[in-house]
């Protein structure tokens, strides 16, 4: 009995001992060989299909390793070629043809042609189309055919004209050209083998803790600049930091407000980069009292915003002068939003019937929020108090998440909280929620309905010519900003940060990035 | 003894349905609906509806619980609803992260635990008592996040010792045998990696076992207070038997009955503390899976881990009562 306990605490003692010699191994700060990129994220992506996903964490690593016909530019949702050299439209507006590219091979030899862009987008499309996938839908309504014309070249055909179609065939979900011959072969199992034509492929999956990708050789364009890029997933914001100071990562997402400063003072990077996004309150604009266009202006000038964006949000949010945030194409930076004014909110409040204040009850939501990281019910309270300032008390119910959807839907109370995600970067995708034809589900909670904006948009999803796109939506922004169906609280910012020897690293808008021009200084 | 066991492991079956079914219930009526989560901001009524519909989850829940349950009897957990993969097998590659982590936190909290229990009962109210007690107090009280957190600052940002969080470094896996990273390195002869998955490790394993080491070592100091105090303690001493011999052949033996049933019942602790060390550190174990299940509102990933959980417990405390009458001839189970 006693050799047996010897044996134990023998083998205790070494265990010990290897703890503290390791312990005193010198400094950890290896992210590996400088031609690996290592970058972290919170979680696991969902998947790596398009079609099944719909989450930044899935999009941020798909993005490396699939491409679309077409892709955004550097900076904003403008578009520019991707698989797709060049594209025209039929007279009616509804055919669109797109040349490909010939040089071009996806991850497992096979060639990428018009019969892989016909089966990317037929797989999401009735009667193939699956009831989880979530996007399918949005990218692809409204095609009736899709046509192969030749080896390179396939027409596209909708219903009706969209111009916001091509802003779709950018997405990184849903849109991006899959491998024909991986999914035959992969089936359901592809969602974790994906095959893409992107400048990384896809070498394997450890759940739970990385995703390695390694540079294509056959890739088309110019080659990436690491040979490997390893996703790594850390939950806890704050343990990501301590990775990327120690050196274990080259790049983090996810930053928190309060590790900035340590993070700078390390030495470290931070890129920010402005959200598709819009954080707002809404007034129910059907019913009493909100549909009283004064007393919406009154209240609107009631909230300090940009106390709001300052305290609240820490800076780490922009004023929005437009629904539209500023670099999607036809933003337009003349739209003035009414601004905090005090007196002039009281004067609008008499005007309106109501020069002795009134009473309503606000609904919002009681989880953070990609559009508003704080949560709705802390929003709410700091707008409750500027009202208190106008005589008007603005009762708050608050609900989790998960109800809140449906009691909006409802239409509980008299105004409400809410935000919107953008999908494609279209000017379309932002203003159409507050058109009549959305009234119908959550889209457009307010139910404003008016003939004009209607009108705008129609003529904006029909025209095909930017710069007339751009008056379109200029005046549908003016428009919105003028009835004040909503008060424009924030755009959100994202942020990342960096090793200083990463080099040529950028956010993009859409909530992803480019790592083939990324390198690594030694 | 034979009859014994498999009673207890027919006693299984009650307790196994219980946490399936009290987790079924918990994550039906308390979390979002999967389907919203799929489906994002575009999901409307119709859609979220056809989906439900879809994924059976429009069935009354006595009915889903019966699918749910004849699955798993047959060793089929399902898939998960948000990632589409099969649970049981992300369960079986996730598991030996776990139990690597759990040894290791019951190694460091059984030989510290028991080390400083029995030194601090030998020596009642030295400085080393007074000393060791009061580290056991904080063992016990301090929340293993906040520990975790606090040595990553230390060991990792600060000092700059040790990784502060995953399992192995990149490129640094070892083939895989039996997924134990420290175990495949030692049978693969690779030592980098041993040293790699060793350094992951140690962080972890203390965080973890840092409330059994304390619950373990004052369980120890009592019981051992209590055993040398008694006669046949006094026999050995005048047999003329040295100190050592007298502590450890004859007090520890008697003394780590209790101690025993302590570490099994830490096990339980350990699954749960897993939990929270698994995401601090990002473990790739079973406890962040079923964090990560819980924020995705994935039913069948948050009720198979439950189930292996919930086996692993009942086994471990089944192995600590057997283990009894090896310790303790006079305990017999009938």
């Amino acid at each position: 009995m006693l050799g047996k306990r010897s044996v134990a605490l023998l083998l205790a003692l070494v265990f010990i001992t290897s703890m503290v010699v390791a312990g005193c191994g010198g400094a950890k700060s290896t992210s590996g060989p400088s031609n690996v990129l290592v970058f972290a994220q919170g979680s696991d992506p969902r998947g790596l299909d398009p079609a099944y996903v719909d989450d930044g964490e899935s999009a941020k690593i798909m993005t490396q390793i699939f491409e679309g016909l077409v892709r955004y530019k550097p900076g904003s949702t403008e578009l520019q070629p991707s698989l797709a050299t060049e594209w025209s439209l039929s007279a009616d507006n509804k055919e669109w043809t797109f040349k490909l590219r010939k040089d071009v091979k996806f991850h497992d030899g096979t060639p990428f042609n018009a019969q892989a862009v016909k089966f990317s987008i037929e797989r999401q499309l009735p009667p193939n189309r699956k009831d989880d996938m979530p996007y399918a839908e949005f990218t692809f309504d409204g095609i009736t055919k899709v046509e192969v014309i030749d080896e390179y070249t396939v027409k596209i055909v909708l219903e009706k004209p969209s111009a916001p179609f091509l802003a779709n065939m950018a997405m990184c979900l849903a849109a991006p050209i899959v491998s024909p011959e991986a999914v035959k072969k992969s089936g359901d199992k592809f969602i974790e083998n994906p095959v893409g034509t992107g400048p990384y492929k896809f070498v394997k999956w450890d759940k739970g803790q990385q995703i390695e990708l390694a540079a294509f050789e056959g890739y088309w364009g110019t080659k990436p600049q690491m040979a490997k890029v390893v996703y790594k997933f850390t939950k806890e914001n704050s343990v990501r930091a301590s990775d990327l100071m120690t050196g274990s990562t080259d790049i983090m997402d996810g930053v928190d407000t309060n590790d900035i400063k340590t993070l700078e003072a390390k030495g470290m990077t931070i890129v920010k980069s402005p959200g598709m996004n819009i954080n707002y309150m809404g007034f129910y604009t059907y019913k009493k009292p909100f549909d009283n266009l004064k007393l919406r202006k009154a209240i609107s000038m009631a909230i300090n915003r940009q106390y709001l964006v300052d305290y609240l949000y820490q800076g780490n949010a922009e004023l929005p002068n437009s629904i539209l945030p500023s670099f999607i194409p036809g933003y337009s930076k003349d739209v003035k939003p009414y601004d905090y004014n005090v007196e002039e909110a009281k004067k609008l409040l008499a005007e309106a019937g109501f020069a002795n204040g009134f009473e309503f009850t606000a609904i919002t939501y009681s989880n953070p929020r990609p559009y508003n990281p704080v949560n709705g019910e802390k929003l709410a309270a700091a707008i409750q108090a500027d009202l208190a300032k106008i005589g008007v008390k603005m009762n708050i119910k608050s609900y989790p998440w998960k109800e809140y959807k449906k009691v909006l839907e409802n239409g509980e109370g008299d105004a409400y909280f809410y935000g919107w995600i953008g999908d494609n970067g279209d000017a379309d995708n932002f203003l159409m929620l507050l058109e009549t034809a959305n009234i119908k589900g959550s889209l457009n909670s307010s139910k404003y309905s008016n003939a004009k904006l209607d009108q705008l948009l129609d003529e904006g999803r029909t025209n095909l010519d930017l710069a007339k796109r751009a008056v379109i939506y200029g005046e549908a922004q003016k428009l919105i900003s003028e009835e004040a169906p909503w008060v424009l609280i924030s755009h959100s910012i994202d942020m990342a940060a960096h090793r200083p020897n990463v080099k040529g690293f950028q956010l993009h808008p859409v909530g992803v990035h480019w790592l083939d021009v990324v390198s690594k200084e030694k | 003894m034979i009859t014994y066991i498999i009673r207890r492991i027919f006693l299984l079956i009650p307790v196994l349905f219980g946490v399936s079914l009290a987790t079924f219930v918990v994550m039906h009526l308390f979390t979002t609906d999967p389907a919203e989560i799929i489906l994002g901001q575009h999901a409307t009524v119709e859609r979220a509806a056809a989906l439900r519909e879809e994924m059976g989850l429009n069935k009354p829940i006595y009915i889903q619980f019966g699918d749910y349950l004849s699955g798993a009897l047959q060793g089929d957990l399902g898939k998960s609803v948000i990632t589409k993969s099969s649970i049981s097998e992300e369960l079986i590659k996730r598991f030996p992260a776990t139990v690597e982590l759990a040894i290791a936190a019951i190694c460091i909290a059984m030989v510290l635990g028991v080390t400083l229990g029995t030194i601090s009962a030998v020596k009642q109210n030295s400085i080393f008592d007074y000393g060791t007690m009061v580290a056991a107090l904080m063992g016990v009280s301090m929340p293993i996040f906040w520990l975790g957190l606090m040595m990553i600052i230390i060991f990792s940002v600060t000092l700059g010792w040790l990784p502060s969080s995953g399992r192995i470094g990149i490129g640094m896996q070892p083939d895989n045998i039996t997924g134990l990273y420290i175990l495949d390195s030692l049978l693969t002869g690779n030592m980098e990696s041993l040293r790699d998955a060793f350094e992951h490790l140690i962080m972890p394993a203390m965080a973890l076992g840092s409330y059994s080491t304390a619950i373990i070592a004052r369980m120890t100091r009592a019981t051992m207070l209590e055993t040398i105090r008694q006669d046949y303690i006094r026999t050995a001493r005048a047999k003329g038997l040295s100190e050592t011999v007298v502590i450890i052949k004859h007090g520890l033996r008697n003394a780590l009955i209790p101690v025993v049933t302590v570490i099994g019942l830490q096990v339980g602790s350990l699954l749960g503390g897993a939990v929270l060390t698994e995401t601090v550190f990002s473990w790739p174990g079973i406890g962040s899976y079923v964090v990560e299940g819980v924020m995705a509102s994935d039913y069948p990933r948050v009720q198979g881990a439950v189930l292996l959980i919930g086996t692993i417990f009942v086994m471990v405390n089944l192995m600590v009562d057997v283990l009894y009458s090896y310790l303790d001839p006079r305990i017999k189970h009938m």
